[in-house]
C-alpha cells in the first residue's frame, strides 16, 4: 500500500475525536412531523438544488451541483480511443465511471486511495448512466466520467447521478434522456426524502420500529424508466414500493431545475443568432 | 465463464420461450435449477458450505478471529466478506481479472447484511471496546454458470448455520490485565441464529417477463436484472438493479412482488435441509469433491 | 537437534503416527467440473487441492507470447483464503504462490508433449482448499490428473512428493508440522517410468553423504504415488466407459 510520506502521520493507534462527542439524545423530537432543517416528512420535499454546467475548461463537459450542503463536481472526458484493446465488443463505446470522495468531504478524513465504498458508488453510477447514453454511436471509444464529492451531506449517489448526466449532456454526448437521482431514508412509517448525512446515518426515531432503510433511485424523467435502484436496511415489500414511488416523485421535482441549468449552458455555448 | 455471447437467433428462441413460460431447460419462469448443498466441507474452518446450482459451484469458508470492535459500535462484532473469483472458474479471472467482480459481490453482501437483525452482532462481542469476534466470510467461486448471487447467498447462509465459534472466558488477574481463555472442550461452542439471514433472489427481465435463476444464455438476453435479498419473514434487506438497461416502475414493482414470494419460498426448504443434514451428525456420508 | 527429537519418536514413529517412509492417505477424483476441459481433485492427508485445465486453445492476450514450435504452458497456483490455520489475506499474487506457479510451469513443460500443439496455450489452475504441507506436491499430482482428464498427452505421469531428513532418517510426504520445523525439505517431481526428474528443489542444508538416501526416499514415494494415480485414472475410465455404454 502506498504511504503518503509528505505529511505527518498520526500515531498508529488513534481514534477520531468524534467518538467522544456525546450522541445528542432524542434528535428528532417529534418524529411524525418536521425535520431538523424545516422540511416535511413523508413528502417529496427535496433540498433546493443549484446546478451549473461547464466549470472545468479542460474537460469536454462538466457540471457542479449543490443540494443543501452536498456538493459534487463532475468532469467528462472523451469520446477518445479506448485503453483496452482486447475488449470483445468494439461495436459500442465504453463508459468509465470513477467516483471519489475528496479527503475532506466526510466528517472523518478519507484516504486518497479509492476505497471499496467508492468502488461500489462508481458501479452504481455507471449502471444508472448506461441506459441513458447512446454508446452505440461511439464505437471503439471510451467516455470517462469523474465525479468528486466535495462535501458529503447525504444522498451523495443520487446527486452524483444527476450531476454526471448533466456533465455528459454538457459534453455533447448523445443521450436518450437526462438521468436524475433521488435518495430516501425510510424511518418507520414515515420517510425522509433527500436525507442529509445525519438523517441518512442517524439512529431511528423513537417508536418507529421496523422498516428502516435507505433507497436511491435513478430515473430517466421523460421516458419514465428507472435506470438505477439500490437499497439496504430492512423494509417490507409495500414500504419499499412506496419508497421507490416517492423517490420517482422526488426526481420529477428536480427535473425543471436541471433542464434550466442545461438550457442555460447551451445558450451560452451557442448564443441565439439574431434573425 | 462469467458471461457468454449468443447469436440473435438463439436470443429470439429464448425470449419467445420465456414469453410462453417455457424455458430452454424446461423450467417455468419462477423455478430454480437443481441445487445441491453440503455443509462442513473444509475442516480447518469454523464453518463451511458448498453449493452447486446448475454448474455454478460455490465454496464458502468462515473463520472466526478475535479482534477489536469498531469504535463506533464498541459492543458488537462484525462480518468481513471476501469473494475470490478464482481462475479455476474461468481463465478470464486469472491474475487480477476477477477482482472487479469480487469487489462487486462482496460490496453487495455487505449491503445485504447491513441491518441489525440479519446476524446478531452483539453475540459476537467478547468484551466491549476491547475484544470481539470477527467472522471472515470467504467466498470461493469454483465454477460460474449464471445466477451467482443467489447461489452465494445460500452458501453463505448454510456456512453461517454451520459455524461454531469457540466459547471464551475473560479472566482478570491482580494487576487488572485481562486474558482471554478458550474453552478446553472443542464441543463447547456458540452458534449463530440464521433465522433472519436473507437469501438473494435475482430476477432477470427477458422480453416482457421476468425469470428467476437465469442461466448464462438467458442472462445474455436480458438487459436489466433486479436483485432482492429476502428474509424468511418477507422483509427486503437489499435491492439492486444490475446491468446496463433500465426498467419501468411497474415492472420493478412486479419483480419485487415475485422476488419476495420466491425468496420466502426458498427459505423454509433450505432451513429444513440444513437441519436434516445436521441431525444426521457423524453418520452422514461426507461427499465433498470425491463424490 | 530439538525439533528433530519431537518429529521422530524413539520407537521410530512420526507426529501423526506414520512410519518414516509411509505416505499419507491419498484420495482423488477426476472430472469434478463440467465446464473446464479437464479437472481433478486430490486429498493427501489433510492437504486438499483442486486443479482445472483449459486448453489447448489459441494464445490469449498478446500474440507475441505464442511459440511457433510448441504450446505455451500457463500456470496459476493459488490458495483459498481459508486454507491455512491463520487466514490468508490474498489468495494469490504473493511471492510464495508466484514461486509455486513458476515451479508448476517448469514441471509441466517437462512432462506435456508441448510440441504437438504449436502456437497454442494450455492453462493449468490449481487451488489449495486446505493446506497441511506438501502444497506443491499435491498441486502437481492434482494437475497431472486434470491434464489427463483434458486428454492432453503426457510423457508419463508426473508425480511429486516431499521428503525431509530427521535423525539420519529420511521422512517421506511431510505434513505441515514437519515442514515448519525448519529442517531439510526436498521436493521432487518425477516421471517414474523413465526415472526422469522434472523438478527438484531443496531448502536448508544437508550433508552430501545423505543426499542419495533422501533422493531415494523421495523417488520411492513418487513411484508409489504413481501407482495410486494410475489406479485413479483407470477407475475413472472404467466409470466413464460403463456410463457411455449404457
Amino acid at each position: 500500500m502506498p504511504v503518503d510520506t509528505k505529511r505527518v502521520r498520526g500515531p498508529d493507534e488513534s481514534q477520531s475525536p468524534l467518538l467522544f462527542v456525546l450522541p445528542s439524545t432524542g434528535k428528532p423530537e417529534c418524529p411524525q412531523e418536521g425535520r431538523e432543517d424545516g422540511r416535511q416528512r413523508s413528502q417529496a420535499d427535496v433540498r433546493p438544488v443549484f446546478a451549473r454546467c461547464g466549470l472545468i475548461s479542460q474537460a469536454k463537459g462538466s457540471a457542479y451541483i449543490e443540494a443543501g450542503n452536498t456538493k459534487l463536481i463532475c468532469s467528462v472526458y472523451g469520446p477518445r480511443e479506448t485503453d483496452r484493446k482486447d475488449e470483445v465488443d468494439m461495436k459500442s463505446g465504453r463508459l468509465v465511471c470513477d467516483f471519489r470522495f475528496a479527503p475532506f468531504s466526510c466528517p472523518k478524513r478519507g484516504s486518497w486511495i479509492q476505497g471499496s465504498e467508492e468502488k461500489a458508488l462508481s458501479l452504481g453510477l455507471l449502471e444508472s448512466l448506461l441506459p441513458a447514453a447512446c454508446l452505440h454511436k461511439y464505437p471503439r471509444s471510451q467516455i470517462e466520467v469523474n465525479v468528486v464529492a466535495l462535501e458529503h451531506d447525504g444522498s451523495v449517489l443520487a446527486h452524483a447521478v444527476t450531476c454526471a448526466s448533466l456533465a455528459l449532456a454538457d459534453a455533447g454526448i448523445e443521450m436518450y434522456d437526462l438521468v436524475l437521482g433521488c435518495a430516501l431514508r425510510q424511518d418507520g412509517p414515515s420517510f425522509l426524502i433527500d436525507p442529509t448525512f445525519a438523517e441518512e446515518s442517524g439512529a431511528q426515531s423513537a417508536g418507529s420500529g421496523e422498516n428502516q432503510g435507505r433507497v436511491t433511485v435513478a430515473l430517466l424523467p421523460s421516458l419514465h424508466q428507472v435506470s438505477g435502484l439500490q437499497s439496504d436496511g430492512e423494509m417490507a415489500e409495500d414500504t419499499l414500493v412506496g419508497a421507490v414511488k416517492a423517490c420517482i416523485e422526488g426526481c420529477q421535482r428536480l427535473y425543471p431545475v436541471i433542464q434550466q441549468a442545461l438550457a442555460r449552458a447551451v445558450r451560452r455555448k451557442a448564443p441565439p443568432t439574431a434573425v | 465463464m462469467a458471461t457468454v455471447q449468443i447469436s440473435e437467433a438463439e436470443k429470439v428462441y429464448i425470449v419467445h420461450g420465456v414469453r410462453d413460460d417455457l424455458r430452454v431447460d424446461g423450467r417455468g419462469c419462477e423455478d430454480y435449477r437443481h441445487m445441491e448443498i453440503e455443509t462442513d466441507v473444509v475442516s480447518n474452518t469454523d464453518g463451511s458450505a458448498r453449493v452447486k446450482l446448475g454448474y455454478s459451484d460455490i465454496l464458502v469458508g468462515i473463520k472466526a478471529e478475535i479482534g477489536r470492535p469498531r469504535p463506533m459500535v464498541p459492543d458488537e462484532g462484525f462480518l468481513e466478506f471476501f469473494v475470490d473469483c478464482s481462475a479455476n472458474a474461468t481463465p478470464e479471472f486469472e491474475g487480477r481479472g476477477g477482482e472487479d467482480l469480487g469487489t462487486e459481490i462482496s460490496n453487495t453482501l455487505y449491503k445485504v447484511f447491513n441491518n441489525p437483525h440479519s446476524v446478531d452482532l452483539r453475540a459476537l462481542c467478547i468484551s466491549p471496546k476491547e475484544h470481539c469476534w470477527i467472522l471472515y466470510v470467504d467466498v470461493l467461486l469454483l465454477q460460474c454458470d449464471g445466477n451467482l448471487y443467489d447461489a452465494i447467498s445460500v452458501a453463505v447462509k448454510a456456512a453461517l448455520f454451520n459455524t461454531r465459534i469457540p466459547r471464551v472466558q475473560i479472566s482478570e488477574d491482580d494487576e487488572g490485565t485481562k486474558e482471554i481463555e478458550l474453552s478446553d472442550d472443542p464441543y463447547d461452542c456458540m452458534r449463530l441464529s440464521v433465522e433472519n439471514v436473507p437469501c438473494i433472489v435475482t430476477l432477470c427481465k427477458v422480453g416482457q417477463r421476468h425469470i428467476v435463476d437465469a442461466t448464462l444464455q438467458e442472462k445474455a438476453c436480458s438487459k436489466a436484472c433486479l436483485l432482492l435479498s429476502v428474509t424468511s419473514r418477507g422483509t427486503v434487506t437489499c435491492v439492486r438493479k444490475i446491468g446496463g438497461g433500465s426498467l419501468d416502475p411497474e415492472s420493478i414493482f412486479e419483480m419485487t412482488e415475485t422476488g419476495k414470494r420466491v425468496g420466502k419460498a426458498l427459505q423454509s426448504p433450505l432451513m429444513e435441509l440444513l437441519q436434516k443434514e445436521e441431525s444426521l451428525g457423524k453418520k452422514r456420508q461426507k461427499v465433498g469433491f470425491l463424490g | 537437534n530439538m525439533a528433530g527429537l519431537e518429529l521422530l519418536s524413539d520407537q521410530g514413529y512420526r507426529l501423526d503416527g506414520r512410519k518414516p517412509s509411509e505416505l499419507r492417505k491419498v484420495q482423488a477424483r477426476m472430472g469434478v467440473f463440467a465446464q473446464g476441459d479437464g479437472s481433478a481433485y486430490i486429498e493427501q492427508g489433510n492437504t486438499k487441492a483442486l486443479a482445472v485445465v483449459y486448453g489447448p486453445h489459441e494464445v490469449r492476450g498478446s500474440r507475441g507470447k505464442a511459440l511457433h514450435d510448441r504450446a505455451v504452458i500457463n500456470c496459476q497456483f493459488s490458495m483459498a483464503t481459508f486454507s491455512t490455520a491463520e487466514r490468508k489475506r490474498r489468495p494469490h499474487g504473493d511471492r510464495k504462490s508466484s514461486e509455486v506457479s513458476q515451479h508448476l510451469k517448469q514441471t509441466f513443460e517437462a512432462a506435456i508433449l508441448t510440441q504437438l500443439y504449436p502456437r497454442s496455450q494450455i492453462d493449468i489452475y490449481v487451488k489449495i482448499l486446505q493446506s497441511d504441507g506438501g502444497n506443491y506436491s499435491a498441486s502437481v499430482n492434482a494437475a497431472t490428473l486434470a491434464v489427463i482428464d483434458a486428454g492432453i498427452p503426457l510423457r508419463d505421469y508426473v508425480c511429486a512428493c516431499s521428503a525431509g531428513f530427521v535423525e539420519d532418517t529420511p521422512l517421506a510426504d511431510l505434513c505441515h508440522a514437519e515442514e515448519a520445523g525448519g529442517g531439510t525439505v526436498l521436493s521432487l517431481a518425477l516421471l517414474p517410468q523413465g526415472g526422469q526428474i522434472a523438478l527438484l528443489q531443496m531448502d536448508a542444508r544437508l550433508h552430501q553423504d545423505h543426499l542419495d538416501t533422501l533422493m531415494e526416499a523421495a523417488m520411492t514415494a513418487c513411484r508409489s504415488l504413481s501407482t495410486v494415480l494410475d489406479r485413479v485414472v483407470r477407475e475413472h475410465l472404467q466409470e466413464v466407459t460403463t456410463l457411455t455404454a449404457e
